[in-house]
């Protein structure tokens, strides 16, 4: 900074915890020079919950339904991460029918995370209407999640060695019928996203991220694919994705415009990928029962709606773990926001924070909370 | 301009979107996990549910021989009825209805 | 204007460290299937603006204080619904160490909605009821509360 702006006199103001744009509290302080950003600061910890060490006080068994409720919206990829770094540990073979079931269950979460974020970033860019349709069509995947499933939003289907529940016959035709009338209703919805002008003046360069920050930054999921980096944990091929086969949807732009599309195609992609597993699962076993306890150290990754996400677990031979980590794509997200919200007007706000796809109850677990007791 | 009116007409004659949900009960889904009921002439009370269920919100006294379960701390994961060996858990499809008090349910033999 | 209350109540929402789960349903009443805006019902924002307040998630202790503090600022009659279990108990996160276990340890609590996550037809219930405890609820006489 040069001496002529040390003697400007910048506003900081605070943003959250409570407000209506955040359906979440988190709390941004931002500096600004009248209507332009000049730096910006994150304040979280405001619902830290202490899962990891609640997840070394119970039973390993048990840490599915807790792992599972680190997130309401992804939460059947949190429980099959977890279950994943704990069949690791066991050395357990999982049947091939529960990994098709698995990869259905998570588009289908994939699909109902992305459209509700479409919907509240039509809402953020003042877009009534197009939010209304995007939350109807969701409800379309709700119904499925919970006839397949058993509950609308938090599934609980997903244990170690497999699942608890099969989709038959008839509930798979009720998946194809529904995810068919969905796709109808996205390409009524195509025109409005591609060619809208009203879209494209509030996104469009907008937030950047060029490539190179989002390498340095460590950015994941839709925002680093947003700016060009070909990045998704589903192309290592983890439960039955290397069977289906998969590319990654990328955008160079780096924009929120680019974002927007990533998550826009991302909803075509898991169409076609549930109707694929459908065509393609088959009969056999869908769970094995673990025979012994846990022991030695193991990692796992999967692909969250909004990221990478990463799990790592240490067990003892006991019925206990030892030790549990988990790092969820928004904290590694954040940086990149950081980045992207400077030399914009206080107006944008609302529209690149979304962007990011923020899941604050994801993020706060057991890092930070040495330094809430610092305070 | 023309091309709206096929849109427009769809939407004149096509069904709400909305449930009218207080008025007219929508009827649930059978696979949906609901209501927790025990059947206490079937419970042999070997407390399996209890020491399975991950928020601990059944207590089986078999002294007593009753069964405390807290519907407000029940999460309705089901796990209990798929663990019982004798049958004596139920699930109804429909969900627990708001209370103005909280109240822990008492089952006991007849 | 204490019949208008009734008729047209708004609701404050705050997340006290839920799993997002219950809050992305007390979204969807307020969308075309579950639309509650039939009944008046308006998501604000203020909590000087609000008669109902909507609290999901288990209160933790850096929480529990910017919750009493929108409580203190509701103005009266008001009525809190708290949604989903781990709002009413703590549920599944009962032995977690940060949490105090439900949002009646925090502030005075008027309906329980149980369900995890709480389903938008109990949510919509919930506020029923919640209308119903607000009639019954004295209107103080104005003293320039919240300027209604």
């Amino acid at each position: 900074m040069s001496k002529g702006q040390t003697k400007r006199k910048y506003t900081i103001f605070p943003f959250g915890p409570q407000h209506p744009v955040l359906p979440e509290p988190i709390q941004l302080r931002f500096t600004v020079d009248e209507e332009r950003i000049v730096d910006v600061g994150v304040n979280i910890g405001y619902v830290h919950r202490g899962i990891e060490r609640a997840c070394e006080l119970n039973d390993y068994r048990r840490n599915v339904y807790i792992c599972e409720r680190i997130c309401g919206i992804c939460n059947f990829i949190h429980a099959l991460c977890y279950c994943m770094v704990v069949e690791k540990l066991l050395g357990l073979e999982v049947p091939e029918r529960a990994n098709y079931l698995r990869v259905i269950w998570s588009e289908l979460n994939r699909l109902e995370s992305h459209l509700l974020w479409l919907g509240l970033f039509a809402d953020a860019m003042g877009f009534e209407s197009l939010f209304m349709q995007f939350w109807r069509d969701r409800e379309l995947v709700m119904d499925l999640q919970e006839r397949t499933g058993g509950n609308r939003v938090i599934i609980s289907t997903c244990v170690i060695g497999g699942v608890r529940r099969d989709i038959g016959r008839d509930l798979a035709n009720l998946v194809e019928q529904g995810m068919l009338k969905l796709k109808r209703h996205m390409d009524a919805l195509a025109p409005v996203i591609l060619k809208d002008p009203g879209i494209k003046k509030r996104t469009v360069g907008k937030g950047i991220l060029t490539y190179e920050d989002a390498v340095r930054l460590g950015a994941v999921g839709p925002t680093a694919r947003g700016s060009g980096v070909a990045k998704d944990i589903r192309s290592t091929g983890y439960a039955a994705y290397g069977a289906l086969g998969f590319e990654p949807v990328v955008e160079k732009d780096g924009d929120c415009y680019a974002r927007l599309l990533v998550r826009f195609y991302e909803v075509y992609q898991a169409i076609d990928l549930i109707l694929k597993a459908l065509k393609e699962m088959p009969e056999g076993k869908i769970r094995v029962k673990p025979d012994r306890w846990p022991e030695g150290e193991a990692t796992a990754r999967a692909e969250q709606p909004r990221g990478e996400l990463f799990y790592y677990a240490k067990a003892n031979g006991s019925n206990r773990l030892e030790r549990l980590k988990v790092r969820t794509p928004t904290l590694a997200n954040i940086p990149s926001l950081l980045a992207m919200l400077p030399g914009y007007e206080v107006a944008d706000i609302p529209v690149i924070v979304l962007s990011i796809d923020p899941c604050i109850a994801c993020t706060e677990r057991i890092t930070y909370l040495k330094k809430d007791g610092g305070k | 301009m023309v091309r709206m009116f096929p849109n427009i007409f769809r939407n004149l004659f096509s069904k709400p979107a909305t449930v009218k949900h207080p008025f007219v009960p929508r009827k649930p889904y059978p696979e949906h996990r609901g209501r927790i009921v025990f059947d206490m002439e079937r419970c042999d009370l070997c407390q399996d549910c209890e020491r399975l269920c991950p928020p601990a919100a059944i207590k089986v006294d078999p002294e007593k021989k009753t069964i405390a379960y807290d519907p407000f701390k029940c999460i309705y994961c089901h796990i209990c009825v798929e663990n019982c060996f004798q049958q004596a858990i139920k699930a109804e499809p429909d969900y627990t209805p708001p209370v103005y008090q909280k109240e822990i349910k008492y089952f006991k033999p007849d | 204007m204490a019949k208008s209350r009734f008729k047209s109540p708004w609701i404050l929402h705050f997340n006290c460290g839920s799993c997002n789960g219950c809050d992305i349903e007390i979204l969807a009443c307020l969308t075309p299937r579950f639309d509650v805006e039939r009944f008046g019902m308006l998501h604000m924002g203020n909590p000087k603006h609000a008669d109902i307040l909507l609290v999901t998630g288990p209160a933790n202790r850096r929480n529990a204080r910017v919750l009493r503090n929108l409580y203190e600022q509701t103005p009266d009659p008001k009525v809190v619904v708290a949604v989903g279990t781990c709002a009413c108990t703590g549920g599944m996160f009962h032995n977690c160490p940060n949490v105090l276990g439900g949002v009646d340890k925090v502030i005075p609590v008027d309906v329980y909605v149980p369900g995890c996550a709480a389903r938008p037809e109990a949510i919509i219930d919930g506020v029923v009821l919640a209308l119903k405890k607000l009639a019954e609820k004295k209107v103080e006489p104005v003293k320039a509360v919240g300027g209604r």
